[in-house]
């Protein structure tokens, strides 16, 4: 079992159903799991039958949940700016600022760092009220963009870090003959502050490319569309060297489920094996179409119990 | 926080120091304008939907607001004052000729 392990896919494959019976699993089994949905649109709640929300709940023994909210994380973000705000002197100032915050609570990335910056914490956290964390995660371009921030990120931040650095040293230049001055050009806030990010892009991609702690599953359909999209993601995880586990082949269709469904399964089972073909590298676990709808503790068990393989 | 505070407001001090460039010599000046133009230039990577460029990462760029919000009307005067601007570099160039 690894410490970090995610479910993502194309939407709709059964996410959400695979991340909660798996954290089911690892719990039952004594580890203290956290299960974490970074999908703006959450449906843990549904899946556990259960409300969860911006905070930890528990669920079962060992096992809690929670669904990261990205406006909750960026209001609290921006209120613990705009409180460092209320020491500086100048009300003009405070108001650039305020518009400032207004622009950038708009921009697109914002809900994505928001919900990034959640998950580095609740990574950094793990060992600590839980030894493991579940995550469920939003459709691939989602989560592709949300995992391969650090990487992004960093590099563009050393280059602020750089230019910042540069534009110091010649001040230090043209202070030379003034010591006074040139002591006071010791210290950068600025600096400190982006190199502080900095860090913490660093630690989110050593952890992420980490195969000794972090595992990608995909979920999946046996059908075309959601082959190919999974296809793609698995070359971009690679790329980021984001480790990939296996592929979880759900909803597929038991044999004698009446004439209807025995035509669709004969087109699943071609699809399965391209399935076995393409993914070679990994376990491939299949898992029935149920029923009913993946729902309440119940239901999950029952998909827990099939996915030794991945989980 | 008050010592951020204080080093920010010397870290003022001392541009606003230069700017007057009370006690440099010529070729410091250039250095010093060298200076304030890459920070200008940084200002605009960290800050640039500020006047409209847009920037994805405006989010995490908000954490550095209360540490350079001294620089920052300054800066936006600067950037948005092109004839300002222009006037500098000639002024600039005279220097060095
Ligand atoms: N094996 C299954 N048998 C029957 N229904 C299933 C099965 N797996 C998932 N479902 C149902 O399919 C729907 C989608 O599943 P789920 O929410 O797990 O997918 P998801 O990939 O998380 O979706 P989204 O992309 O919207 O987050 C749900 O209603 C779920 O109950
Ligand atoms: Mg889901």
């Amino acid at each position: 079992m690894k410490r970090f392990t995610f479910f993502g896919g194309k939407g709709g494959t059964g996410k959400t159903s695979c991340a909660a019976s798996c954290s089911l699993s690892m719990a039952a089994r004594g580890v203290r799991t956290l299960v974490v949905s970074t999908d703006p649109a959450h449906s843990l709640s549904d899946a556990f039958n259960t409300p969860i929300g911006n905070r930890m709940v528990l669920l079962e023994r060992n096992l809690w949940g929670l669904e990261i909210d990205a406006e909750a994380e960026a209001k609290k973000y921006t209120d613990s700016i705009m409180e460092k705000m209320l020491h500086l002197v100048s009300a003009t100032i405070v108001d650039e600022i305020r518009r400032q915050i207004e622009i950038a609570y708009m921009s697109p990335g914002s809900e994505e760092a928001a919900v990034f910056d959640k998950f580095i914490e609740l990574m950094e956290s793990a060992g600590k009220d839980y030894d493991a964390i579940v995550f469920d995660t939003a459709p691939t371009g989602h989560t592709l963009r949300l995992l391969t921030l650090p990487g992004i990120l960093g590099v563009w931040i050393e280059h602020l870090i750089e230019k910042r650095q540069k534009a110091r040293k010649l001040m230090e230049v043209a202070a030379r003959y003034d010591r006074e001055l040139a002591e006071q050009l010791k210290e950068d806030p600025v600096i400190e502050a982006l190199s502080a990010r900095r860090d913490k892009f660093e630690l989110a991609r050593k952890i992420l490319t980490d195969s000794e702690t972090t595992v990608f599953h995909f979920v999946l359909n046996p059908e075309k569309l959601s082959i190919l999209e999974t296809d793609r993601a698995v070359g971009m995880l690679g790329k980021y060297g984001i480790p990939v586990g296996g592929m979880v082949v759900n909803k597929v269709i038991p044999k004698g489920a009446g004439p209807f469904l025995d035509k669709k399964r004969l087109s699943q089972e071609k699809y399965l094996c391209e399935i076995r073909e393409r993914f070679a590298s990994g376990p491939v676990v299949e898992l029935p179409m149920l029923e009913d709808d993946v729902q309440g503790m119940e239901q999950l068990r029952i998909i827990s119990g099939l996915m030794g393989a991945v989980c | 926080m008050e010592k951020i505070k204080n080093t920010l407001k010397k870290w003022w001090r001392l541009f606003a120091l230069f700017h007057q460039g009370a006690f440099l010599d010529r070729r410091m000046a250039v250095v010093r304008k060298e200076a304030f133009d890459i920070n200008d230039n940084l200002m605009l990577l960290l800050f640039g939907d500020f006047i409209g460029i847009p920037n994805p990462m405006s989010y995490y760029m908000l954490e550095l607001l209360p540490l350079m919000a001294d620089e920052l009307v300054p800066w936006e005067r600067r950037i948005q004052n092109r004839k300002f601007i222009l006037a500098e570099k000639a002024a600039q160039y005279d220097f060095d000729t």
